[in-house]
C-alpha cells in the first residue's frame, strides 16, 4: 500500500490514505466514513446470500490503519451500521474482538441516517455517539454534507466515486476523496458498499483510490 | 357404460357458428386454420407459424371454444372455470388481445369471460381473480410465474384445457422464454393432457421452436400458415450519394422525402431502430410540417401507458396520420388502417424487417409495403440483401437458452412458495423444459444449495433461510422473503426504470436509470416528443419541466445498437459479390456504384475466398481495418481478442472500434504486421480461453452479472415509492460481482454471467465460425494512402469515443469532404 497523499487543507495538514481513511498527524486522529457494518447480514436475513468475510476483512484493514498511524482516536463519520436487521450476534462478536485489541482507542461516531434507524452501537464497543454535525478536535464533523456551510467540514454519506476515462473504451471507476475548500467527503470505508459518481465543480480536487494506491486525478471542466 | 349424446335442436352446430362469424366479415377460413382446429380436437399441441395479419389468432382461439360448445351442447349457462391461458410477451399487447378474444366469444354467445392480468392490473382485481378466475385469462410469462407462487392456483387451474403462447418467436431465445417453458412444465405436471399451442412468425428453426414450446408432449403439429403474403421492399435513394458513408448523417437529408411519403398514404408507421431516433424523427417531422401537430404520434416502450394506448386507439380507428415508433409496435394485433411501413435505418435482421412490413396490409391477402430510409450508405446494401433473403425465405434462427441457473433459482423459490416442491420429481419436471433438458445433477445440486444455504460459502450461517427443507418438502416460511420474491419475479431484464413526471404530477413515462444518471440537473433532453429540463431525481422519479426551444440532447437507450444478423451479413457479402461480378440488379446496388467502385480502386472488393485487411496511417496513428462482415457483436469480441494477442507480441496501447462490417485497431506502434503474424492473430485456437482472459480485465462480465443477479433474486429493483426496508437490501450488480469474485469465486452465477457474455455479447459461436472461415481464405493486406469507403465509417466511429459530439461531426464532415475531393 502506498503512503498516501499529504494535503494542506484549511491550515490543517492531513494525509489521505489509500485505504479510504484520513489521518491528521497533529491530533493523532484517524477519520473514516460509512463502514456499514452488518450489511451482508441484513442481506442474508432477506434471503440474499452474501458471505460475511467482508466485515472481518474490514476490521483487519482498520487494525492495520491504526497500527500504522498510531492514532489515539478514531472518528467515524456516520453509518456505522447498515440496518437494525443486521445487528446480529455474529457482527457483535467480530467487532467486540476487534475492540479488545484497541482498548485504549477513543472512538467517536457521528450518527448517520442509517444509524438513526438501527440505533447506536452496542455499549461494550465503547463508542461515543454524537448528533450530526458535531465538533471534534475543533473540526466540524458531519455525516451528510451540506452546501453552503459556515465552516469547513469532513463528511461521508455520499460514497463518492469517479470514472476515469481513457482513450477508446478505457474506463476505470473507483472510490474517491472529494476535496474542496469547504469540505472533504470521504469514500465509504465498508468493502460491501456501492459508489455514486460525483460531478466535481471547477476548482475541486479528486483523489481516486482502489484501496492500494491513491492518485490525484485531473478534473477537466 | 354407454353415454348418449343429446343434440340440442335449437342451436346450430358449433362449426357452423364459426362459419357464420367468418361469413359476417366476408372472410373464409384458411386451410391452415381448419388444420389447426382438427389437430386441437385430436388433443394435440403444436405451433402455427405465419406472417402477422393472417388470422393466426382465430386459428388457435376458435378450437377451445368449439370444443367446449361441443361438450356443452345443452346450452350451459354457467360461466366455466379457467379453460384457456393466453400468454403474450408484451404487457402492452394484453389489453388488445383480450378485446379481440372477447369478440369471438360475444359472437358465439357462450357464457365465457375473458380477462387480463398483468403488473398493471390493480391489486383488488388481482385478488378477485385469484378467488374466481375468468374462463380465459390473458397474461404475460411473469404474471403466470407469479400466479404459480400462490398455492391456491393449482385448484383454480384444475379445468385448464389449453395454453396459447402468442408471438413465441419473441420469447424463444430469451430468459422469459425459458421462464415460460418452466411454467408450462409445471402446468403439464398438473395436467398431462394440457394442450400447448404457439403462434410464431417465420423462423429459421421452427422445429426447435416447437420442441421448446411443447416440452415433453409428443406428436406436436407444425402448421404452416403461410398464405403467400406479398412483401415489397422499396428504398428512398438519396439523390446525391457520397462515397464516404458514416453513421447517421444521411437520415436527416431524406426527411423531406419521408414527409412526402407520409402525405401520400392515410396512415403510416415509421419504425426506427432505437428509441432516441424515435424522439429525433418525431421532432424533426414536426419541425418541417408544423401543421401535423396532433396528427402524428410517438410510441415506444418508455412512454407512459396511457399515451401509448391513446396512440394505439387512434391507429386502430385510422384517425392518425403517422406514428413514429420502435419495436414496441413490432408485435400485436391488427392495426388494419395502416397502409405503409417506413423503416428508418438498417433492417438489422430479415425476420425483423418481415415482422415490421407485416404491420401494414393487414387484411388477409393484402400486400405489405415497406419503404426503407437509409441513415448511412452501407444500409442500402442491407436493404437489397434483406429483399433477396425474404424472396429466398432465408430467415434467422433463434436459439433457446441453455440452463440459465439464475432463472432456475427464481423458479424453484416460486415453486417453494406455491405449495412447496420435492427434489426428485421436480428435477424430472424441470428437465422437461427445453432450456433445461441438459441440466446436470451438479448444476441442480448447486442451485438447491444456493437457495437453501446461499451457496458453499454460506454453509456456516444459519440466518440465511430463503428456502427451508421440511420433511422432504422445500418451502418458504418467512413472509419477508415471500414478499420480496414475489416483487422480484416481474423483473427479468431491463435497467431500473425511472419514472419521468412533471411537477404537477403528470406522468410522461419511464426512462432507463443509466441514461438519466448521465444527465445533469438543469440539462435538457428529448423525451416523449417533448423537450424537457431535468429538475431533480429522487426515489426513482425524475421530475422535469418543459424546456425552452433550442437544441436538446437526444436520449440514448441501452441495447440500442443491435447487430445485423449473421444471415443478413452473409447476404450483404453476396450482394457485394454480385456487384463485383457486374450482376447487380437492385436499385440500391446501383446507387452504391460510385462508392463500391472507389473501394475497389483504392483497395479492393474482397471475393468470398478473400479476407481484406487495410492499413492506413492517419494522424491518430497506425490503423488496421479488418472486414469480417460478421456483425458488431462478433466484431467487438474479435477486436478484444486481436488487441489482446497483439499486446502480447509487443506491449502497446491500442484503441479499437467496430461496426457491423468490420473493426479498426489503432496504435502508435510502428510494428509491421505481416501476413504470417495476422494468421496467428486470427487463429481460432484458444479463442474462448483468451477471450475469458481479456474479459477479466474488462467490465463486461460485471455488467452482465447485473441481469443474472437480478433474476436470481439478489437485486431488488425497487420501484417509485417502495418501502424503506427494500432500500436497505439494495446493492448494485457490480458490488455483488466483486464480493462473489473475492469470496465465492466458484459461484455458478459468475460462471453463467461469463457464459452469457461469451454467447450473447461476444457471440463466440459466430466468432469461431468466422475465424475458421478466415483460416481458409487468402489474407489480402492493402496499404492505402487514404481512408477507403469501407474504412471511413470505422475511423469515424473510433473518433466518436475520443471527442465531444459536436467537434466529432465537424471533423468527420471535413474528412469526408477532403476524401470526396480526391
Amino acid at each position: 500500500m502506498s503512503e498516501g497523499i499529504k494535503i494542506s487543507w484549511n491550515n490543517a495538514s492531513l494525509t489521505l490514505l489509500p485505504d479510504k481513511a484520513i489521518y491528521w498527524p497533529s491530533q493523532k486522529v484517524l477519520f473514516i466514513a460509512d463502514p456499514h457494518f452488518g450489511k451482508a447480514a441484513t442481506f442474508r436475513k432477506s434471503g440474499i446470500p452474501i458471505p460475511e468475510q467482508g466485515t472481518r476483512d474490514d476490521c483487519v484493514r482498520l487494525s492495520k490503519l491504526i497500527e500504522k498511524t498510531r492514532a489515539d482516536s478514531l472518528v467515524i463519520l456516520g453509518d456505522f451500521f447498515h440496518a437494525r436487521l443486521g445487528k446480529t450476534q455474529e457482527i457483535h462478536d467480530i467487532l467486540f474482538r476487534w475492540r479488545e485489541n484497541f482498548s485504549e482507542l477513543n472512538i467517536h461516531l457521528i450518527r448517520g441516517n442509517h444509524d438513526l434507524n438501527s440505533g447506536d452501537p452496542w455499549h461494550d464497543l465503547q463508542i461515543k455517539c454524537h448528533q450530526d454535525p458535531f465538533k471534534l478536535f475543533d473540526l466540524e464533523c458531519r455525516h451528510i454534507p451540506i452546501s453552503p456551510s459556515k465552516e469547513p467540514y469532513l463528511a461521508g454519506h455520499i460514497h463518492p466515486g469517479f470514472t476515469l476515462k481513457g482513450k477508446g473504451k478505457n474506463r476505470m471507476r473507483a472510490a474517491c476523496f472529494h476535496v474542496n475548500h469547504s469540505h472533504i467527503v470521504l469514500p465509504a470505508f465498508g468493502s460491501f458498499t456501492g459508489l455514486k459518481n460525483i460531478n466535481p465543480e471547477p476548482g475541486d480536487q479528486i483523489f481516486l483510490t482502489n484501496g492500494e494506491e491513491i492518485i490525484k486525478v485531473p478534473c477537466r471542466k | 357404460m354407454v353415454t348418449k349424446k343429446i343434440k340440442s335442436p335449437n342451436s346450430p352446430k358449433p362449426p357452423e357458428k364459426i362459419n357464420d362469424f367468418f361469413k359476417s366479415r366476408n372472410w373464409k377460413p384458411f386451410p391452415f386454420q381448419k388444420k389447426t382446429w382438427k389437430a386441437y380436437r385430436d388433443g394435440k399441441s403444436g405451433l402455427v407459424h405465419a406472417p402477422t395479419g393472417t388470422g393466426k389468432t382465430y386459428a388457435v382461439w376458435a378450437p377451445p371454444l368449439l370444443d367446449w360448445m361441443e361438450a356443452n351442447r345443452s346450452g350451459r349457462k354457467a360461466r366455466p372455470k379457467l379453460q384457456v391461458l393466453w400468454l403474450t410477451p408484451l404487457r402492452a399487447l394484453v389489453e388488445d388481445t383480450t378485446r379481440s378474444l372477447c369478440e369471438l366469444v360475444d359472437e358465439l354467445e357462450i357464457p365465457w369471460t375473458v380477462e387480463s392480468r398483468t403488473g398493471d392490473t390493480s391489486g383488488s382485481i388481482k385478488a378477485k381473480q385469484r378467488r374466481s378466475f375468468p374462463s380465459a385469462l390473458v397474461t404475460t410469462p411473469e404474471s403466470l410465474s407469479l400466479l404459480l407462487s400462490y398455492p391456491e392456483t393449482k385448484e383454480c387451474f384444475s379445468e385448464l384445457q389449453a395454453v396459447v403462447v402468442d408471438e413465441w418467436h419473441e420469447l424463444l431465445s430469451t430468459k422469459r422464454g425459458s421462464q415460460t417453458e418452466l411454467c408450462l412444465a409445471r402446468l403439464r405436471k398438473w395436467n398431462p393432457n394440457l394442450r400447448t399451442w404457439g403462434l410464431s412468425a417465420t423462423l429459421g428453426n421452427l422445429e426447435e421452436a416447437m420442441a421448446a414450446l411443447i416440452g415433453n408432449q409428443k406428436n406436436g403439429v407444425l402448421i404452416d400458415g403461410d398464405i403467400q403474403k406479398k412483401f415489397v421492399v422499396k428504398t428512398i435513394i438519396p439523390k446525391n450519394m457520397e462515397c464516404f458513408p458514416w453513421a447517421g448523417h444521411l437520415g436527416g437529408k431524406l426527411l423531406e422525402q419521408v414527409a412526402q411519403a407520409i402525405e401520400k398514404k392515410s396512415t403510416s408507421l415509421v419504425f426506427t431502430n432505437v428509441r432516441s431516433q424515435t424522439e429525433y424523427w418525431f421532432d424533426a417531422l414536426l419541425k418541417i410540417r408544423p401543421e401535423w401537430k396532433g396528427q402524428i404520434g410517438i410510441h415506444h416502450g418508455s412512454i407512459d401507458r396511457k399515451v401509448r394506448m391513446e396512440v394505439e386507439d387512434r391507429l386502430r380507428a385510422g384517425s392518425i396520420k403517422a406514428v413514429v415508433c420502435t419495436s414496441s409496435l413490432d408485435l400485436g394485433v391488427d392495426f388494419s388502417p395502416v397502409e405503409q411501413v417506413i423503416q428508418i435505418g438498417g433492417p438489422k435482421g430479415i425476420a425483423r424487417l418481415l415482422q415490421r412490413a407485416g404491420r401494414c396490409g393487414h387484411q388477409p391477402g393484402a400486400i405489405s409495403n415497406v419503404l426503407c430510409v437509409p441513415t448511412q450508405a452501407m444500409e442500402l446494401i442491407e436493404y437489397a440483401a434483406a429483399r433477396h433473403s425474404i424472396n429466398q425465405k432465408k430467415i434467422e434462427q433463434r436459439e433457446p437458452l441453455q440452463s440459465p441457473l439464475d432463472l432456475l433459482a427464481q423458479h424453484l423459490i416460486t415453486l417453494a412458495l406455491g405449495g412447496g416442491f420435492r427434489e426428485k420429481e421436480t428435477l424430472k419436471e424441470i428437465r422437461t423444459a427445453w432450456s433445461f433438458r441438459n441440466l446436470t445433477k451438479d448444476e441442480w445440486d448447486w442451485t438447491i444449495e444456493f437457495i437453501v444455504q446461499g451457496g458453499k460459502t454460506l454453509r456456516a450461517y444459519d440466518q440465511f433461510k430463503r428456502v427451508v427443507l421440511r420433511e422432504g418438502l422445500y418451502c418458504v416460511e418467512s413472509n419477508r422473503i415471500s414478499r420480496f420474491h414475489r416483487m422480484s419475479i416481474g423483473t427479468i431484464t431491463s435497467d431500473p426504470a425511472i419514472l419521468v413526471k412533471f411537477q404537477t404530477g403528470k406522468i410522461l413515462g419511464t426512462i432507463e436509470e443509466s441514461f438519466i444518471s448521465r444527465i445533469k440537473i438543469g440539462s435538457r433532453f428529448f423525451f416523449s416528443g417533448k423537450l424537457l429540463t431535468l429538475i431533480r431525481i429522487r426515489d426513482l422519479t425524475a421530475v422535469v419541466k418543459l424546456a425552452k426551444k433550442g437544441k436538446g440532447a437526444i436520449p440514448v437507450w441501452g441495447g440500442g445498437k443491435s447487430p445485423v444478423s449473421s444471415e443478413l451479413a452473409k447476404s450483404v457479402r453476396e450482394r457485394i459479390e454480385e456487384f463485383r461480378l457486374g450482376q447487380s440488379k437492385d436499385p440500391e446496388m446501383k446507387a452504391m456504384k460510385k462508392t463500391l467502385n472507389l473501394q475497389s480502386q483504392w483497395s479492393c472488393l474482397p471475393k468470398f475466398s478473400e479476407f481484406l485487411i487495410e492499413k492506413t496511417v492517419t494522424r491518430d496513428g497506425n490503423n488496421w481495418f479488418l472486414f469480417p462482415f460478421a456483425g458488431r457483436l462478433a466484431h467487438e469480441g474479435l477486436a478484444c481478442l486481436i488487441a489482446f494477442r497483439m499486446s502480447k507480441l509487443e506491449p502497446m496501447t491500442l484503441s479499437v472500434s467496430f461496426n457491423d462490417y468490420g473493426l479498426n485497431l489503432c496504435s502508435n506502434s510502428e510494428k509491421d504486421v505481416g501476413e504470417k503474424t495476422w494468421r496467428t492473430l486470427l487463429r481460432p485456437e484458444g479463442l474462448i480461453e483468451e477471450l475469458l482472459q481479456c474479459m477479466n480485465q474488462s467490465e463486461m462480465a460485471k455488467r452482465q452479472f447485473r441481469e443474472v443477479a437480478r433474476v436470481a433474486g439478489l437485486i431488488f429493483q425497487g420501484y417509485p415509492g417502495a418501502q424503506k426496508s427494500i432500500k436497505q437490501v439494495q446493492a448494485s450488480g457490480g458490488l455483488f460481482f466483486d464480493v462473489f469474485s473475492k469470496y465465492d469465486p466458484d459461484n455458478l452465477l459468475l460462471t453463467q454471467a461469463r457464459r452469457e457474455v461469451l454467447d450473447r455479447q461476444l457471440e463466440t459461436r459466430r466468432l469461431t465460425q468466422k475465424l475458421k472461415e478466415i483460416e481458409s481464405q487468402n489474407v489480402i493486406i492493402n496499404e492505402t494512402d487514404r481512408l477507403t469507403p469501407f474504412s471511413f465509417p470505422l475511423w469515424a466511429e473510433s473518433l466518436r469515443t475520443q471527442i465531444s459530439s459536436e467537434s466529432w461531426s465537424d471533423r468527420v464532415r471535413k474528412m469526408a469532404q477532403e476524401l470526396e475531393a480526391e
